[in-house]
């Protein structure tokens, strides 16, 4: 193994031992359902794009402007996702006492992401230049390399950032204290004094009665609560309750989906312990469940005060608020190690199951609560026997 | 051949954030040297290692290894020694061969240049090689850390605690390879060890660290003085951490009374 491709190797092996991991049924489930939804998404794709074709041959704005636009700022979430990964491999930890220089990582990384870049790109060019073809514009192949182009603009731009910010791969803190110090609150403390105890803060790798103050963390909290007074307000001048009801429900899903952590799940101080999953599940969505209709009563308040002939509709959020909570506990708790992963495959299975009610109406509710029962059958089953 | 400075610590200190953990350690290491680093836990051994292989920034004070700034320029000095690195940090999805052919790569030498024969079958890891270090025992993983960091044959070869988790056999096979690796006097070893009552009949110097310093050293004829029946080096330990261990209790104990007055 050389290792100037040390970062695509790795990747590589990382890749096959992933699949070589997985029970031969989900990996069939997965090639099997995955490549029917891919099909059907595209078949989709494509009848809408000839339905519209007409208006969108005319439309030249959305092949020059709208088209590269989306796909530099797909790109950029590209770019970032990839050389995150790339860097995080460049300096994994048993490479941390071996002669390898920084500009060596930085060039492994940087071979890696180019790989994933290239390939990216080339399909971008190639949907876009299918697309442009099914609606017969005049000229495909520059539209195709237009967004191309784009993609890999955006790509690089987060790519150089990222690998420029490199640092020497040195230990700033010790495994043992790695845990975030954050700042004392005392009655998170208290809230999470349940048996079992010190869950919530076991999950958030905090000493118990402390919260994080860092900068993702305040940046999410502040949009939140911008969005709060903002949608409150509107209510307010509005004399409709919907706006704050609506952005109540939003936002306490928001703070859940931030606050909850389930990695001890996959512990095996929980899985050896005499606590079955559905209590441990619970008990870890007891404090985010609390954050979240903390956030939703403020602006679902607002609503009923200035509409209160309305209150059953703030009711009704509230409730579709603990139904969305509790689908995404569940998401968390199979992805129990990656809340990133598990946020945005949550966001992507409710998003689509909306764009798909336009068709098919509430039967779609049945999928998503198909899928929403096969994750947690899967999850408990993984707490159970490993 | 003649003995040369393989790694040399002054006025040391490192630890993690603003807090050091080691402080003031001044020490060095030749070639023909084996030094066992003793201490409790959390007395500092591996943040000691951590610092002197370039993997923490130091706070104050120099290392150098083989004459070269570990800070000033950390590939030319990391290129002259070997570490065992700890076996829950080796790649899990690469297979053994697979990741020493990674260090080789690495140090720029051929995947099978040992100092000490070869190590592979020594170690007993042919049969395992093949397989990803995912589905290794602790023992297989620590075999596989001890055999990257021989490759290549570096002058300073460096184990943190290596021989946790090593059936007999190995364990015995390591002991003999240290051995061998010293006697020529091409090589200095250092290991980290909870072992105490290795140490004697392994090294021919000693460190015993307390609360991030140096409590007390012994070279090779110290360390025959005060071994001179079995049992007698672990039993001098105990007694030295114990003493330690009130000397500090009783230190807290005063300043919470002054502090209370």
């Amino acid at each position: 193994m050389q290792h100037d491709r040390l970062v695509l190797s790795l990747l590589w092996s990382d890749l096959r031992a992933a699949l070589r991991h997985m029970r031969k049924g989900d990996l069939a489930w997965l090639i099997l359902g995955g490549g029917v939804l891919i099909a059907y998404g595209i078949a989709d794709i494509v009848s809408a794009l000839s339905h519209h074709a007409e208006v969108l041959r005319t439309a030249r704005i959305v092949w020059t402007v709208e088209t590269p636009a989306a796909a530099a700022s797909l790109g950029l979430l590209l770019g970032l996702t990839a050389s995150r990964t790339a860097r995080a491999k460049a300096l994994a930890p048993f490479l941390r006492p071996l002669p390898l220089s920084l500009v060596a990582r930085r060039r492994a990384a940087l071979l890696a992401t180019s790989c994933f870049g290239i390939l990216l790109a080339a399909i971008v060019a190639g949907l876009e230049g299918l697309a442009g073809s099914i609606v017969a514009i005049d000229d495909p192949l520059a539209s195709a390399l237009r967004a191309a182009a784009a993609f890999a603009s955006g790509f690089a731009v987060t790519t150089f950032h990222s690998l420029a910010g490199m640092r020497a791969p040195v230990l700033l803190a010790a495994p043992a204290h790695a845990s975030r110090s954050g700042f004392h609150l005392a009655v998170l403390g208290r809230l999470d004094h349940a048996t079992p105890r010190w869950l919530n803060a076991w999950a958030w790798r905090l000493p118990a009665g402390r919260i994080l103050l860092a900068t993702p963390w305040i940046v999410a909290c502040v949009a939140v609560s911008i969005a709060m007074v903002l949608a409150t307000g509107a209510s307010v001048a509005a004399r409709q309750a919907i706006p704050a009801a609506a952005t109540a429900t939003l936002g306490g899903i928001a703070v859940f989906m931030l606050a909850l952590r389930c990695h001890p799940l996959r512990s095996p101080i929980l899985r050896t312990a005499p606590v079955g999953f559905s209590r441990a599940w619970l008990r870890l969505m007891r404090l985010p469940l609390l954050l979240s209709v903390v956030f939703f009563s403020l602006p679902a308040s607002a609503a009923v005060a200035v509409q209160p002939s309305a209150w059953p509709m703030s009711v009704g959020f509230l409730l579709m608020l603990f139904v969305l909570n509790a689908a995404y506990g569940v998401f968390a708790a199979y992805f129990a190690t990656s809340p990133f992963t598990a946020a945005l495959s949550f966001v992507m299975a409710v998003g689509y199951a909306y764009y798909e009610s336009f068709e098919y109406g509430r039967t779609v509710l049945l999928g998503l609560a198909g899928l929403i029962a096969l994750l947690w059958h899967q999850a408990r089953r993984r707490y159970r026997h490993g | 051949m003649d003995n040369v400075t393989a790694l040399q610590a002054r006025n040391l200190s490192a630890g993690y954030g603003r807090r050091p953990v080691v402080a003031g350690i001044n020490f060095s290491v030749r070639t023909g040297d084996i030094l066992g680093l003793l201490g409790a836990n959390g007395s500092g051994k591996t943040t000691l290692l951590r610092a002197l292989t370039g993997q923490l920034p130091l706070m104050a004070g120099t290392v150098t290894i083989a004459g070269i700034d570990i800070v000033g320029k950390p590939e030319k000095a990391k290129a002259a020694f070997g570490l065992a690195i700890d076996p829950g940090d080796l790649p899990a999805s690469l297979s053994g061969r697979q990741y020493l052919e990674l260090v080789a790569s690495i140090r720029g030498c051929p995947a099978d240049t040992w100092p000490c024969g070869d190590v592979i079958a020594r170690l007993g890891l042919a049969r395992w090689l093949t397989r990803p270090i995912a589905g290794y025992s602790l023992g297989t993983r620590a075999k596989t850390a001890i055999a990257a960091a021989l490759l290549g044959a570096p002058p300073l070869l460096i184990f943190d605690e290596s021989l946790n988790g090593l059936d007999p056999e190995a364990a015995w096979e390591v002991k003999c390879m240290i051995a061998e690796l010293a006697e020529n006097k091409a090589r200095a070893i250092v290991i980290s060890t909870h072992v105490v009552e290795s140490v004697p009949g392994l090294c021919n110097r000693a460190i015993f660290l307390a609360d991030g310093r140096i409590l007390e050293s012994w070279d090779a004829t110290g360390l025959a003085q005060a071994a001179p029946t079995p049992g007698a080096f672990e039993a001098h330990i105990i007694g030295r951490l114990r003493e330690h261990r009130s000397r500090v209790g009783q230190q807290l104990q005063e300043n919470a009374s002054a502090a209370s007055v």
